[in-house]
């Protein structure tokens, strides 16, 4: 499921536990340890990526207590009581979100190495604001870059996810 | 990765301060780590100690009283662009958080932390200079109060001491006919030029106007020659006064030619940014 | 980079030229410079340069050869250092004439600054504007060393 990480002896260890897509998880992590790192190596979730690594380009969003952090910049001990979901999360029982939905029927993707972190981000906005204007939709999802799609494919995914969230509702 | 730290989570600002007064350089403050993390990152720092700082106590709220706002300076900058008192005494500082870097930035940055690392290119130090704010230092032997203008020293220095903390930022509440404006201009990640004015427009003549500069320059600053430019003017008189204003401003920016523009580029954008805050903050 | 700055000291040349390769009295005025050695007179000298810019610092041990002499008149030199904890290296290439003017002595020097790695991402305004300082606090300490002591 993930390696074991190799400890140093002397090692200041911090007991972390935290929901981590709806299932508790309790770890032990040194201070220096980034959430990035302790949940793709030691956790073996590898949906979320190391790409700029200095938090400017979004692929390693994750939500944290539903909210977007940059897991490259975030140390993992800062998730202890709280409630971590990552893109393997999102689906439930099999049935994808309506965001993933609407990425696939829409082609928000190509490469595919933004979309996790794309896809959680949109849904940070749309649980905070489920009608979002254009502009504001460009606003919040302003800091998740992508290379390959133009961005057009990717706003109409977010607005018709939107839409069928707001029908589903 | 990260070279290995120890992690020090003091409960008071006395326990905190004497850390800092312990350690001196082998330990740093650390809040929400956007600056110090990275800067960790590229190994252009390295520290045996970060002490964080979130545990202390009434340091994260944003309130008005007795005519002052108080900023904790633990706030984030999304606690501070979803702030009822700012959104309706501060516009001009709640649109600057709005726009500060990147939705996980902000979810993270609290304002204590983008003001202290004194990162020469960001946003909240320039406008906090034209507000005429004051910062709150605390240790353990009290507190002492620095205005905006003397807390930014150089590039990544503030007039801190070691074993002091950055508490509050303290602005007076606007009264009326107050006005205010921010703009930044920039294409790469972070701004590259910064002005924000703020005045008071009366009757059609404006009182009390201050001009600061960021980002062009090492750390920001008021530049009471264009001040005096506009002071005491009509509006209309102000604005025929703005070109040479800017020009003043941008000369007064400390700009140098880099990634971010040449020289001459900024100084003009300065000018540029000066006539477009002011129309802005006018009407 | 390049810097060029000039300084005039109320000193006679002769005497501004021979400070110059008074090694101990002429470090102290490097901002930042400490530890200087003597490797060989006149060719090849050893320092420590620290500075800092706000919480970054850098330590270069650094060494400087003199790769032209022309007596009284022109010095060429290099001056070159690398930070392995930060991973960074300096180069510098120095070039300083003497003159006569009014009775007085200038000293012109032309520096070209090279920072390589991981300093050069505080950005190159930083870098440049704390160049110009160290180079301004220099020649201002060898203009008051020279007119203080007479």
């Amino acid at each position: 499921m993930g390696k074991a990480m190799r400890r140093h002896s002397a090692a200041q260890l911090i007991p972390l536990s935290f929901t981590l897509n709806g299932r508790l998880q309790e770890i032990e992590v040194e201070p220096h340890e980034l959430l990035l790192d302790v949940v793709r190596d030691q956790l073996g979730l590898t949906g979320v990526k190391r790409s700029c690594d200095v938090q400017v380009c979004g692929a390693c969003t994750l939500l944290v207590d539903g909210r977007p952090v940059s897991a490259c910049t975030t140390l993992a001990f800062e998730v202890r009581d709280r409630s971590v979901l990552t893109i393997e999360g999102l689906a439930e029982d099999g049935k994808l979100h309506p965001l993933q939905e609407a990425f696939i029927e829409h082609g928000g993707f190509q490469c595919g190495f933004c979309t996790p972190g794309m896809i959680l981000a949109a849904k940070a906005l749309l649980d905070e604001n489920p009608a979002p204007s254009e502009a504001e939709l460009k606003h919040f999802m302003h800091g998740n870059i992508c290379r390959c799609t133009g961005y057009k494919k990717i706003i109409e995914s977010i607005m018709a996810a939107a839409k069928e969230m707001r029908s589903e509702a | 990765m990260l070279r290995r730290f120890r992690l020090e989570e003091p409960e008071t600002i006395a326990e905190a301060s004497e850390l800092l007064s312990r350690f001196g350089e082998s330990a740093k403050v650390y809040a929400g780590g956007t600056e110090l993390l990275l800067a960790m990152k590229e190994g252009l720092v390295q520290y045996e100690r970060l002490i964080n700082i979130k545990k202390l106590q009434n340091l994260r709220e944003a309130k008005a009283d007795d005519g002052m706002i108080s900023i904790g300076a633990l706030c984030t900058h999304h606690e501070l662009e979803t702030s009822p008192v700012l959104r309706h005494k501060l516009p001009a500082l709640h649109r600057l958080e709005q726009n500060v870097a990147n939705v996980r930035v902000r979810q993270a940055g609290t304002l204590g932390g983008n003001l202290c690392f004194a990162e020469p290119h960001a946003d909240p130090g320039t406008l906090l200079t034209a507000l005429g704010a004051t910062m709150v230092a605390e240790k353990a032997s009290g507190r002492r109060e620095i205005s905006a203008e003397d807390f930014f020293v150089d590039a990544y220095e503030t007039s801190l001491q070691g074993d002091e903390l950055l508490t509050e930022i303290r602005i007076a509440a606007p009264e009326e006919h107050f006005r205010s404006a921010y703009l930044k201009f920039g294409y790469l990640e972070r701004p590259s030029v910064g002005v924000a004015v703020a005045f008071k427009l009366n009757g059609g003549g404006l009182t009390d106007v201050k001009i600061a500069v960021g980002c062009a320059g090492p750390s920001p600053r008021r530049v009471r020659e264009a001040e005096a430019l506009l002071n005491g003017k009509s509006k209309e008189e102000a604005q025929r006064s703005l070109a040479q204003a800017g020009q003043v401003a941008g000369r007064a920016s400390q700009a140098i030619s880099d990634l971010h523009g040449s020289q001459d580029y900024k100084e003009h954008i300065v000018g540029v940014l000066l006539k477009r805050a002011f129309q802005s903050a006018a009407g | 980079m390049q810097f060029k700055k000039e300084v005039e000291i109320r000193a006679p040349r002769e005497q501004v030229w021979n400070f110059i390769w008074d090694v101990d009295r002429f470090i102290a005025c490097v901002p930042g410079c400490k530890e200087a050695k003597t490797i060989e007179a006149g060719k090849k000298y050893a320092a420590t340069m620290v500075e800092k810019v706000g919480p970054f610092k850098v330590e270069f041990p650094t060494s400087i050869e003199v790769l032209e002499r022309d007596e009284l008149n022109h010095i060429k030199a290099q001056a070159s250092g690398a930070d392995n904890k930060i991973g960074s290296r300096m180069k510098i290439d120095l070039d300083v004439h003497l003159r006569d003017q009014n009775g007085n002595t200038v000293v012109g020097f032309v520096a070209n600054v090279d920072i390589l790695g991981k300093l050069a991402a505080l950005g190159h305004g930083i870098i440049k504007r704390k160049a110009d300082q160290v180079l301004d606090e220099f020649a201002q300490a060898v203009k008051q060393r020279l007119e203080g002591n007479s």
